[in-house]
């Protein structure tokens, strides 16, 4: 193999976005350096608290594509819309008895789904006039999300079962149980982008004709895995697969245990999975990690310092929302739901308004 | 929602794909080139590239590809648009219509719901026996086509290919299924494989052969034809055969010093082919080969040479006979010659002819230097050696060959004087008041002479060659015809009583002569002048012509008279000089120069007054009748109308001080400026010296110069051999000061330049220090390794007429000049130019440091006044309220001028990813960020601090912004698309008011880097009915020049009509809707097209006959002094031709 060839130009195409400024006007694609660059820094914009000290945040989605009104669920069964430019709540209901560990809100801001741990465990609402009207009940699934493309339909996981039913009838489409099971700890079932697949305890069905197309091979306890948001990939806890040949194609290592959430803005966010059994004082991750979703490379890792609960992403995937906790599981002492503004460097501002300050004095 | 009007003024230069078959015909050999969105074809012929047909696609031209079915024996155009449309066509010679017609073979959508757009781009590639097209559309995906017969559906197929980071695709020749060759990439390296496809199953059946770890850097592939086949591999510094069996490898050095980006094939066997790379160097590969012990042919080494410098190539075109065409899009594109021998400078490249390309535009601004209320544009145009300032002004260009002072001409005529047999004219009257000299052009020389027969010691009124080897001359007092052989007068005709010959018009056969109220009419014959008749008009005359109208014509059977006093045009018959016609011109000016002239069939009367405005009207000469009257403003003086031939067609000019050339597209007369400033008289001149030229008399001296070929816009270029990227007026110093780039390259004795360039060709350089603090810092002075190039940057001062480059400032090693303005700070009575600069460490993702310089430039001199260390890149500055705004990496600040002329902080403004551009109105500032589209601020007097009015939420990576009233805000981001965000201020919570919607969005499909304030067009010309408000000019990446303005809504909704039903009568290429051409597109989403009238189709109404336009009208309705009216065909024309005025 010959030596490679030694960089031509000291500042040609190159991480220094003033040097390749130029570059992009002249026509040349700085897109991936450019995606780089911003999903580097992530700067608090809001941060929203609970007024009652004993109540702490699980999970939030963003309630409106826009990102400007969150949903978040608390540990005692509420669900709130927080709007995010004022900190204010405008409506909240008490949906459950229990801990809500999933929320997903429809693009329409029209529905949303929760899981919880008590029966029903999972419920889609109806929000009309401020209020969440229950809408159907799936007393035993434990996970739920929407489908893709048109949100007409839900999935539903139970253990190793994934579900479809209608939204609209509440009717059961299709139901999908493995033969043999994976049995991963955490299963939740998923459709692919286009919604033909599912993906749920690590076997792969084809919607319409309800048939088990393969199962992938168990690497791991917890996560059965995810489609990509490119349709052609499952990513397996820390492995990708072919959807189509079934081949591994590659092993990444950073996704170890992690959830995760995909931007618009072509990266992945992902972050550790909470784990239901660990005692009282343990200290869950505190960063988040972000990848390319073009060549899964590592991008950047923020650690908030906080315990993260829930991670999500707004449609534009300018903001991302984090809920934080402090303090051990069952002693949560400080909840948070911090939204971050995507690509803005961090206390840059207040060290500037000393700087200010200071020039200020001098003169 | 906001209404906006947008047209292309200069459609885009940059040519993306070229490629050469025989399209038009069997016989034809057809170079076929790709400008961004639009197709042009051109007839390849012995004297050099005829245009044949050019075609606007409803899309962005990803790739351009010719291909010949099997067992046919013409070549068909393959194009894929950035859209994924995809579109097969043919050309025929229609004979009904006399012209070639594009014919859409096949087409169809072979795009994706779900998918990743491949980082790496578009490819798409046709195996060599036109059985299936491949394209690599997405990553991880491989598209084909299979190529039936008629068919005409274009449907992919999609195959999973694992291959990821793919580099470039080719078909393989000589394979029993189409094979396909790949350069992927993954952690270990670059690797090339190849693909068999079956048809059958629509599958890559198997893997061939592969070679791992090619060079790092490969990133092209050339297949090879049979006998020889396989594929050649080009990489950064070495090139490699591969057959499968047979691997060849060459590092020739002399490809080292830049990348390879092109290549053609020369011969059809395939042992020669032509690249070209980045720094516009052009080899010649050549495969040698031998015949193993097998009997069998193969490749023994590969050879590179030198041929010479081209424009840096995007792609290239072997044509015929040794001649190539270079497309470029970061220069001029050119037609070259090959030699077989090399020149003395060891080229054996000539360009034959190049064309203009103005891409890409980093920056521009408008100036209106000769204060004609007429911008015109300068442009940083180009990259690298091939770097450019364009002037680009609306008309057209006169090129100077001699100048002969001779001040107060009052006529001018070229005439031929004893040489009967020469086409060539070799004589100038030049008439003064009192008298008349003769000039001789003999050769270039030019000498004063006298004619016997002459009259000298009088002002001259016409004087002219005529029948019968004749000349006439007339002065006040006489009309006399001299034989050119025996150069003696023959004839003398004089009014009676004694008057004075006042107004003359006069052709080959005629004359026509005014003295006071009375017109005399004579006929020239061989040695004659006959009075033929006379009549007494009501007024006197003030202007005469009998042009004859009728090509080939020599007389004329009407007179056309401007009168005094009553201020009306009116025509007369010959021989009798009987009245048929009267128009009253209104107006209290006097008619001073009228002339009647036949343009495209059509008759027209043009009357020109003494304040610069002109009338005309279309005349019928059955009927005799004035219609259509119109008119414009042409300058501020008395204008003189003179009729003269330019490249076979016939155009006036309009001789005053805002000299004007009246000419006819498109049925339509169009007004076209000229780059002089007054021109007084003028008269073509077809000498053998100034062939085709045009004698032009301005105050003090007459100009023998050339006419560019008519167009709209004048493009003047002035080399940098230099990258210009930021370009700055300022009037004080009558000077431009421009950012300019240029490559060093680390040598044993230093960075030297690696070619002469703008910065390096003048007396005058200075350089910012390099022991300040600053360059102590670490990453300031990184060490370079030898061969290594650099980027040197400048601040070049150049004067605003010559462009010479007067001073040049190099900044420091590593230092970014990224922004640049003219300003007066403060109380300070200077104008400075100011400059923004970042220090660069290329292994850091932002600069951590810049400065903020400010320079005056006074008597020949750079001072630097002030320098300010800033804590990051300044990417734009703008003058406000008399202070410095920056945007510097993720914040907006303000800077103060102190009396101790220095620049301290007054306030600053955080909340951005990176804010790249700035623009200000008033207390307004907006901010276009990388990522996080437009925000406006407002700058509070009071508090001395900047408040965030409202933001753009949606995720747009701006390219450049502009403000276009209080409450619109123009943005261009990335993926070609423009839109507009309007502020709310009436909406009634703090969120709605903090939040600027987009009400109008549009997709360009180019880049804009680039928006001024500023108009192309004349202010003030003529009557407009268009109601039209503001001008934003913007320049693009591909060298595109248009303008946006806005429209009332009432106009909006009647061009939006028109547009719908254009869209529903224009047969689009492809077959591609306009609704979604024109739909905002991004990765992310695609949103319909509002509030933006695309310009280009509703112009295109014009083209149309006239059915089609009464197709079009029917039904819409137009605005008549309030009262709706059903539009005729001739109120659209009107409306449209308006539109067209504006640039």
């Amino acid at each position: 193999k010959c030596p490679d060839p030694r960089p031509k130009s000291i500042a040609g195409m190159c991480v220094n976005v003033a040097a390749r400024f130029f570059k992009r006007h002249q026509g040349f694609n700085s897109t991936k350096l450019d995606r780089r660059f911003v999903h580097t820094n992530f700067n608090v914009a809001r941060t929203l608290r609970v007024p009652d000290v004993d109540l702490y945040f699980t999970c939030c989605d963003f309630f409106t594509p826009e990102g400007n009104k969150i949903v978040v669920g608390t540990h005692n069964g509420e669900l709130r819309v927080l709007n995010v430019n004022d900190s204010n709540e405008e409506f909240s209901a008490s949906v459950s008895d229990s801990y809500i560990n999933n929320i997903k809100c429809s693009r329409d801001s029209q529905f949303v789904l929760t899981s919880a741990w008590q029966t029903p465990m999972s419920v889609l609402w109806s929000v009309e006039n401020k209020q969440f009207i229950s809408k159907l009940q799936f007393n035993d699934e434990e996970y739920v999300e929407f489908s893709n493309i048109k949100q007409d339909k839900v999935l539903g996981t139970k253990a190793e079962t994934a579900t479809i039913y209608d939204i609209n009838t509440g009717q059961v489409i299709r139901t999908f149980k493995p033969v043999t099971f994976n049995q991963y700890n955490k299963n939740r079932a998923t459709f692919c982008p286009t919604d033909e697949l599912v993906l749920s305890d690590g076997v792969l069905w084809d919607v319409r004709t309800g048939e088990n197309i393969h199962k992938f091979d168990k690497l791991n306890n917890t996560l059965s895995g995810v489609f990509h948001s490119n349709g052609l990939e499952v990513i397996s806890n820390t492995e990708v697969w072919d959807l189509r040949t079934f081949h591994l194609l590659r092993t990444i290592p950073t996704l170890d245990q992690c959830y995760l959430k995909f931007s618009s803005q072509n990266v992945i966010y992902a972050f550790m999975v909470q784990n239901e059994s660990l005692d009282d004082d343990h200290v869950y991750d505190s960063s988040f990690k972000v990848i390319d979703s073009y060549d899964y490379s590592s991008i950047s890792t923020t650690d908030v310092k906080k315990s993260i609960y829930d991670l999500t992403v707004n449609s534009s995937g300018c903001q991302i929302a984090i809920c934080e906790n402090q303090g051990g599981y069952e002693s949560v002492s400080e909840s948070v739901i911090r939204v971050y503004t995507v690509g803005r460097k961090r206390d840059e501002f207040e060290g500037e308004i000393e700087e200010e300050e200071e020039m200020g004095s001098d003169e | 929602m906001a209404h906006n009007y947008i047209v292309t003024a200069q459609k885009p230069t940059a040519v993306n794909a070229c490629v050469t078959g025989n399209f038009t015909s069997e016989t034809d050999l057809n170079l076929v080139i790709a400008k961004n969105s639009r197709l042009e074809i051109f007839l390849v012929t012995p004297e050099g590239l005829k245009p044949i047909k050019e075609v606007g696609i409803y899309g962005k031209i990803a790739v351009l590809k010719l291909f010949r079915p099997a067992d046919e024996k013409k070549d068909l155009i393959f194009i894929l648009t950035q859209a994924y449309q995809a579109m097969i066509l043919e050309c025929k010679y229609n004979k009904e219509r006399e012209d070639f017609e594009i014919i859409t073979k096949a087409c169809g959508n072979v795009s994706d719901k779900v998918g990743k757009p491949a980082e790496t781009g578009i490819l798409a590639v046709i195996d060599p026996k036109a059985r299936v097209i491949g394209m690599r559309l997405y990553e991880g995906l491989f598209k084909i086509i299979p190529l039936e017969k008629d068919s005409n559906e274009l449907k992919a197929y999609s195959l999973r290919m694992e291959d990821v980071n793919v580099q470039d695709v080719e078909f393989l020749y000589g394979c029993a299924s189409p094979t396909l060759i790949v350069i992927h990439q993954d952690l270990n390296g670059r690797h090339i494989k190849s693909h068999e496809i079956s048809l059958r199953e629509k599958e890559f059946v198997k893997m061939s052969w592969k070679q791992e770890n090619v060079e790092t850097e490969a990133t092209m592939l050339i297949p090879v034809p049979t006998p020889l086949g396989g594929a050649i591999v080009i990489g950064q510094e070495s090139i490699v055969y591969h057959d499968g069996s047979n691997y060849v490898a060459s590092a020739p050095p002399i490809i080292k010093q830049s990348t390879i980006t092109c290549y053609a094939r020369v011969d059809r066997k395939g042992y020669r082919y032509l690249l070209g790379n980045m720094s516009g160097n052009l080899f010649m590969l050549f495969l040698e080969a031998d015949t193993n012990s097998q009997g069998n042919l193969y490749v023994k080494d590969l050879k590179v040479e030198l041929l010479g410098e081209i424009s840096i190539p995007e792609c290239i075109t072997y044509l015929d006979n040794g001649v190539l065409f270079i497309g470029s899009r970061h220069g001029d594109s050119q037609l070259v010659r090959l030699n077989t021998v090399p020149d003395e400078n060891g080229a054996y490249v000539v360009v034959m002819d190049t064309y203009t390309n103005l891409g890409p535009i980093l920056d521009m601004c408008v100036v209106d230097l000769e204060r004609q209320g007429q911008g015109q544009i300068i442009t940083c145009s180009g990259s690298f050696k091939d770097g450019t300032l364009r002037i680009i002004r609306n008309g057209i260009g006169i090129q100077e060959h001699a100048c002969i002072d001779l001040p107060g001409i009052k006529g001018m005529w070229a005439l031929q004087v004893g040489i009967d047999d020469s086409k060539y004219d070799n004589t100038l009257v030049l008439s003064f008041v009192g008298h008349t000299r003769i000039l001789t052009l003999t050769g270039e020389e030019v000498e004063e002479t006298e004619i016997e027969g002459f009259l000298s010691d009088q002002q001259t009124f016409y004087c002219a060659n005529v029948n019968y080897g004749q000349i006439i001359q007339v002065t006040p007092s006489t009309a006399r015809v001299i034989k050119c052989d025996s150069k003696s007068m023959v004839a003398e005709w004089s009014p009676p009583e004694g008057r004075r010959i006042g107004v003359v018009a006069c052709n080959n056969e005629q004359l026509v002569c005014a003295s006071g109220t009375e017109i005399y009419y004579i006929e020239i014959q061989d040695g004659k002048l006959e009075q033929k008749s006379t009549v007494q008009l009501e007024h006197e005359i003030a202007c005469l012509d009998i042009s004859p109208l009728d090509e080939g014509a020599t007389r004329s059977d009407i007179v056309a008279v401007g009168l005094w006093t009553d201020i009306s045009v009116c025509l007369l018959k010959l021989p009798s000089l009987e009245k048929f016609y009267t128009e009253k011109l209104g107006g209290e000016i006097i008619p001073r120069s009228i002339l009647v002239a036949q343009f495209e069939g059509i008759n027209y009367l043009l009357c020109a007054l003494g304040d610069g405005s002109m009338f005309y009207f279309v005349y019928d000469n059955e009927s005799g009748v004035l219609t259509d009257q119109k008119k414009v403003t042409l300058g501020t003086q008395p204008t003189i109308l003179k009729t003269f031939s330019s490249l076979s067609t016939r155009n006036v000019f309009a001789c005053s001080d805002r000299p004007t050339v009246i000419y006819s597209s498109n049925h339509k007369l169009v007004f076209s400026n000229v780059n002089l400033k007054e021109v007084n008289h003028m008269c073509s001149l077809n000498a053998e010296a100034y062939p085709d030229s045009l004698a032009l008399a301005t105050k003090n001296s007459v100009i023998l110069g050339t006419i560019d070929e008519i167009q709209k816009l004048h493009i003047r270029t002035v080399q940098l051999g230099e990258s210009p990227r930021r370009i700055a007026h300022q009037e004080a110093s009558n000077s431009f000061g421009v950012i300019s780039v240029r490559t060093d390259v680390q040598k044993s004795e230093g960075l030297l330049p690696t070619r002469p360039s703008a910065s390096t060709q003048t007396q005058n350089i200075t350089t910012s220090s390099t022991i300040t603090t600053l360059a102590q810092r670490p990453g300031v002075c990184t060490q370079v390794e030898f061969g290594q190039e650099v980027e040197v940057n400048n601040l070049l001062i150049m004067d605003q007429n010559t462009f010479e480059v007067l001073h040049a400032h190099q900044f420091m090693q590593t230092e970014f000049a990224m922004s640049l303005m003219s300003a007066k700070l403060g109380d300070d009575p200077n104008t400075y130019y100011i400059v923004g600069t970042a220090i660069v460490n290329p292994e850091e993702p932002d600069p951590k440091t810049g400065r903020i310089i400010v320079f005056h430039y006074a008597d020949g001199k750079l001072h630097q006044i002030c320098e300010k260390e800033i804590k990051g890149a300044c990417y734009s500055l703008v003058e406000f309220n008399g202070k410095v705004l920056a945007s510097i990496n993720t914040t907006v600040r303000l800077y103060e001028w102190t009396s101790e002329k220095d620049l301290r902080l007054e306030c600053s403004h955080f909340n951005n990813v990176l804010a790249l551009y700035l623009k200000t109105k008033g207390d307004f500032i907006l901010v276009g960020d990388l990522m996080r589209s437009i925000t406006l601020l407002q700058y509070k007097q009071m508090e001395g601090s900047f408040e965030e009015i409202a933001r753009d939420y949606e995720p747009n990576w701006m390219t450049a912004i502009e403000i276009l009233d209080d409450d619109n805000f123009l943005g261009a981001e990335n993926s070609c698309n423009l839109f507009v965000g309007q502020k709310d201020s009436a909406a009634t919570t703090d969120e709605e008011r903090q939040q600027m919607p987009e009400v109008a969005q549009f997709h360009l499909g180019d880049m804009i880097n680039v928006f001024r304030h500023g108009s192309l067009a004349m202010q003030n010309v003529g009557e407009r009915t268009t109601p039209t408000t503001g001008c934003v000019l913007y320049g693009t990446v591909s060298g595109a020049i248009g303008l946006v303005t806005q429209i009332p809504q009432d106009f909006y909704e009647f061009l939006s009509f028109l547009e719908k039903r254009l869209k529903e009568t224009i047969k689009s290429v492809g077959k591609i809707d306009h609704t979604s051409w024109r739909s905002f597109r991004t990765d992310q989403k695609v949103e319909p097209c509002e509030g933006f009238i695309d310009g280009d189709l509703v112009e295109s109404f014009l083209d149309l006959s006239r059915d089609k336009m009464r197709e079009c009208v029917a039904g819409l309705q137009i605005d008549v002094n309030g009262v709706k009216e059903e539009a005729t065909v001739d109120n659209v024309i009107k409306i449209v031709e308006d539109l067209t005025r504006m640039h």
